[in-house]
């Protein structure tokens, strides 16, 4: 009877506990703590969302990927593992899990073990800070943007740090490229954003999306189109993405800074790139296309039309007779129609049916009413219409080469940001003087 | 190079790069002023090793590249991967079995490979091939000049980065593959071509799938090529690049559509007819730029025509038999003969020497990848790294003639 002796012990230890106070003290000096550094309490709980939220991401994107480039190459795609295949991404995450950690002779073993570390930290730290709904960020930063470019930077370091450590040509490459990029793209993608934080007067993600409330028309895509075309260039290079995919570019250099690794290593270099192809899908949404804001805002608000506490003793008659009286409206013609069955079951079917249609009802008032719900539909549908444009531009465009690449940067991306810049600052001032 | 790394066989003991034959620098000390001269590293040159595993170098060749930065300095091809002896193997077979080790040589266009071992086979016989095994000979080898030509277009726009053009032209490859398996009973190593004729007479699966795909073969390579013509990365990546100018090109002795997009017309079905081409209406499409983007357009103007072609074969098909009256056991007189055709990559030759028995005395296969993989040599260098895999898709190398 280890079993029961043991529960019985630990029964007797906890009324022990709350008899004299120990327990309840214990949780009440914790509960103090928690509340007196709430603010710690709420950035831990934000990073662990943020974490976990990551990976379902990177699943969703890569089966999207795989699905849409093989409805593009007129092939099926995956369709083996789950309902039309979409267990495909997670038992790829499986595969790579169990493969071989290889390490290669020569490899300096420190580096070659961080970098896919600090390429997966790098863009998943860049989430904290995006808004997916009103209220719904992790941190809203006042320098959020900076915080978030800061971050995103240091994906690069990991890049090039694999290409630095592996011992092998190809990755030396891959490093090399990548970092030659970063550099160049950054400040394209960094200028093109100069003009938004002047109209919004803000650096906090979440005060550049309040900024855009309202219609469409106040996105920022309508008052900056130039910046969003910048910028949408540049965070294809940025988180090298075809037809900027030349860090790993599998027709010249393998696979780039990736060669030589194997296994969960390079399943985080795998992560780390879907992720950042949200990421960036996500900030150009908060940055030009009002991020969680509806496009046209709902203009009949239904809490006005159905205020429950004003409705007093009619409130009991909704709440005893319209259940009543809406299964009799579903059953009455289930019962005409199929007379061979008894009343009773047509009565349970009506119920049925007005429960299913009266939760389906209160699910469309809650969702005109919770603007953080309808805000993360919002967001999300607006993010994946860009990831789908990515994995799009995948499908159709070959990669460019390192000068033509450079020849954009610098020569008409940089420009066209400065121009934009410009632009911007002379329209404030004659508007807002 | 002094990099003292841990053995692979014991760990704890130091040694420098142990040598194996797929290091760029080889183990002994250089033999030639080419070597001295190519091994020999400047400061912030590099020798980097494009295959023989890489993942788009058609086959396993390899290219030993020396590189400054991203800037191609100099290159070396190394031959020989693939090497399966089938000149000396089709020496010890009786002339109907060296048909079959041809056959491998440029996988891609088997037929080819075929057909002129045939021809020269013939010629030393002295034999006369029915009309009709002549027409059926054309139609199935400008067939298979079309899906060979679909694959380069896809290779190269893969070489290129793009992954989808590759499985557009692969619809119509596979078209013409399984009307070829219709006919000859192989989707690749067809095996179709007889001392005398061909294997077997047209059947009615093949001429319905032809007939099917005739109707939109020339809207379908609009549609499969329209995704890069139109392409401005495409265009701007292939045009200009590995410019061969024409000296060079006949000074190599090129041949094929890697000589026509530099301007020179030279076609061996018109230069040095063969079979029954000199009854039928073709243009010989000739390009004068002679860069990467010239010669896959050119590819695209040789499929236009072949389709042409089919379509008068398909009217003129006479009647009769498809296999002249031969004995089994065939004995040339003594004897040299040559034979060339237009293959998908130029002019593939065949040189037999007979000595009066039942086996060739010397068999001698000249296949034009080879001789136009000599470009890379010239047209690399000042490329960047990125461009010597476009380069080497636009001549279009297959490494199973290449090394024989």
């Amino acid at each position: 009877m280890p079993l029961l002796g043991t529960l019985v012990l630990l029964f007797l230890v906890l009324m022990l506990g709350v008899g004299t106070g120990v327990i309840p003290g214990i949780v009440i000096w914790i509960g103090g703590v928690l509340l007196a550094n709430i603010a710690i309490v709420r950035f831990v709980v934000a990073a662990t969302a943020v974490l976990l939220f990551t990976i379902p991401t990177a699943f969703v994107i890569i089966f999207l990927e795989l699905k849409v480039i093989a409805f593009m190459n007129l092939r099926i795609g995956p369709n083996r593992v789950g309902p039309w295949g979409t267990l495909a991404s997670v038992v790829h995450g499986l595969k790579v899990l169990s493969k071989e950690d290889f390490t290669p002779t020569g490899a300096d073993v420190t580096v070659f073990t961080l970098a896919p570390v600090v390429t997966f930290v790098g863009s998943v730290m860049a989430f904290m800070v995006l808004p997916f709904g009103p209220g719904l960020f992790g941190v809203d930063f006042n320098v959020g943007l900076l915080y978030f470019f800061g971050v995103g930077g240091l994906g690069v370091v990991g890049l090039l740090m694999a290409g630095w450590s592996s011992f092998n040509k190809y990755s030396l490459l891959g490093g090399l490229r990548s970092a030659a990029q970063m550099v160049s793209y950054e400040i394209p993608l960094t200028l093109s954003v100069v003009g938004v934080i002047m109209l919004a007067g803000t650096m906090s993600l979440n005060g550049i999306v309040q900024a855009q409330s309202g219609s469409f028309l106040d996105w920022f895509v309508v008052r900056q189109p130039l910046a969003f075309l910048v910028f949408f260039i540049a965070a294809t290079a940025e988180a090298n993405r075809t037809p900027f995919d030349l860090t790993e570019a599998d027709s010249e250099i393998v696979a780039g800074f990736a060669t030589e690794y194997s296994g969960m290593r390079f399943g985080f270099f795998f992560f780390a790139e879907y992720v950042n192809v949200f990421l960036l899908s996500g900030l150009a949404v908060v940055l030009f296309f009002g991020g969680w804001t509806a496009p046209v805002p709902w203009p009949w608000p239904v809490h006005v039309l159905l205020a429950p506490g004003e409705l007093g003793l009619a409130l009991l008659a909704l709440v005893i007779v319209v259940p009543v009286v809406g299964s009799a409206l579903f059953a009455l013609p289930l019962w005409m129609l199929r007379s061979e069955w008894p009343f009773w079951r047509a009565w349970i079917l009506g119920l049925g049916l007005f429960s299913a249609l009266a939760v389906g009802a209160l699910g469309i008032y809650l969702l005109i009413n919770l603007d953080a719900l309808l805000g993360i539909v919002w967001f999300f549908a607006k993010a994946y219409v860009f990831v789908f444009t990515f994995v799009w531009m995948r499908a159709t465009l070959p990669r460019v080469r390192i000068d033509q690449l450079m020849g954009l940067a610098w020569k008409w991306l940089l420009p066209a940001a400065l121009v934009n810049l410009f632009l911007t600052a002379l329209a404030i001032l004659v508007v807002h003087p | 190079m002094a990099t003292r790394i841990p053995s692979l066989d014991d760990p704890r003991v130091l040694v420098s790069t142990p040598a194996t034959i797929y290091d760029a620098i080889p183990p002994y000390a250089p033999r030639t002023e080419r070597e001295a001269e190519f091994y020999g590293l400047r400061d912030g040159e590099m020798l980097v090793n494009m295959g023989p595993q890489h993942p788009s170098t058609h086959g396993v060749l390899r290219l030993v590249v020396k590189i400054d930065g991203e800037r191609v300095v100099d290159l070396d091809p190394v031959l020989g991967y693939l090497h399966r002896g089938i000149e000396k193997l089709s020496e010890n077979a009786d002339y109907h079995h060296a048909i079959c080790y041809t056959d491998p040589l440029e996988y891609v266009s088997s037929l080819f490979n075929e057909l002129a071992p045939v021809m020269a086979f013939e010629q030393l016989l002295d034999l006369r091939v029915p009309r009709r095994a002549e027409y059926i000979r054309v139609l199935s080898c400008e067939l298979n000049r079309i899906a060979s030509h679909a694959l380069f277009i896809g290779w190269m726009a893969l070489d290129l980065g793009g992954i989808t053009p590759i499985l557009y032209s692969f619809i119509e490859r596979d078209e013409i593959v399984e009307m070829l398996a219709a006919l000859t009973g192989q989707r690749m190593l067809f095996n179709y071509m007889r001392i005398g004729g061909v294997n077997g007479d047209l059947n009615h699966e093949f001429l319905s799938r032809l007939g099917d795909w005739m109707g939109h073969a020339l809207a379908q390579v609009e549609a499969d090529t329209a995704l890069l013509n139109q392409n401005e990365i495409f265009v701007r990546r292939t045009r200009g690049l590995g410019r061969m100018d024409r000296q060079t090109a006949i000074g190599f002795g090129m041949s094929g559509p890697n000589i026509r997009a530099c301007g020179v017309p030279y076609d061996v079905r018109r230069a040095h007819p063969y079979s029954v081409y000199p009854e039928l209406e073709f243009e010989i499409p000739t390009r004068e730029e002679g860069d990467s983007y010239a010669r896959y357009l050119l590819r695209i103007d040789e499929i236009k025509q072949s389709i042409h072609i089919i379509d008068q074969v398909l009217h003129r098909m006479p009647d009769g038999p498809v296999m002249a009256q031969l004995p089994r056991r065939i004995t040339p007189r003594p004897g040299r003969a040559w034979a060339a055709v237009e293959s998908p990559r130029g002019q593939y030759g065949c040189f037999a020497i007979s000595d009066g028995t039942d086996q060739p005395y010397r068999f001698r296969i000249h296949d034009p990848s080879f001789v136009n993989l000599q470009a890379v040599v010239p047209l690399m260098p000042g490329n960047l790294l990125a461009d010597t895999m476009a380069v080497m898709a636009s001549l279009d190398p297959v490494m199973g003639g290449i090394d024989k």
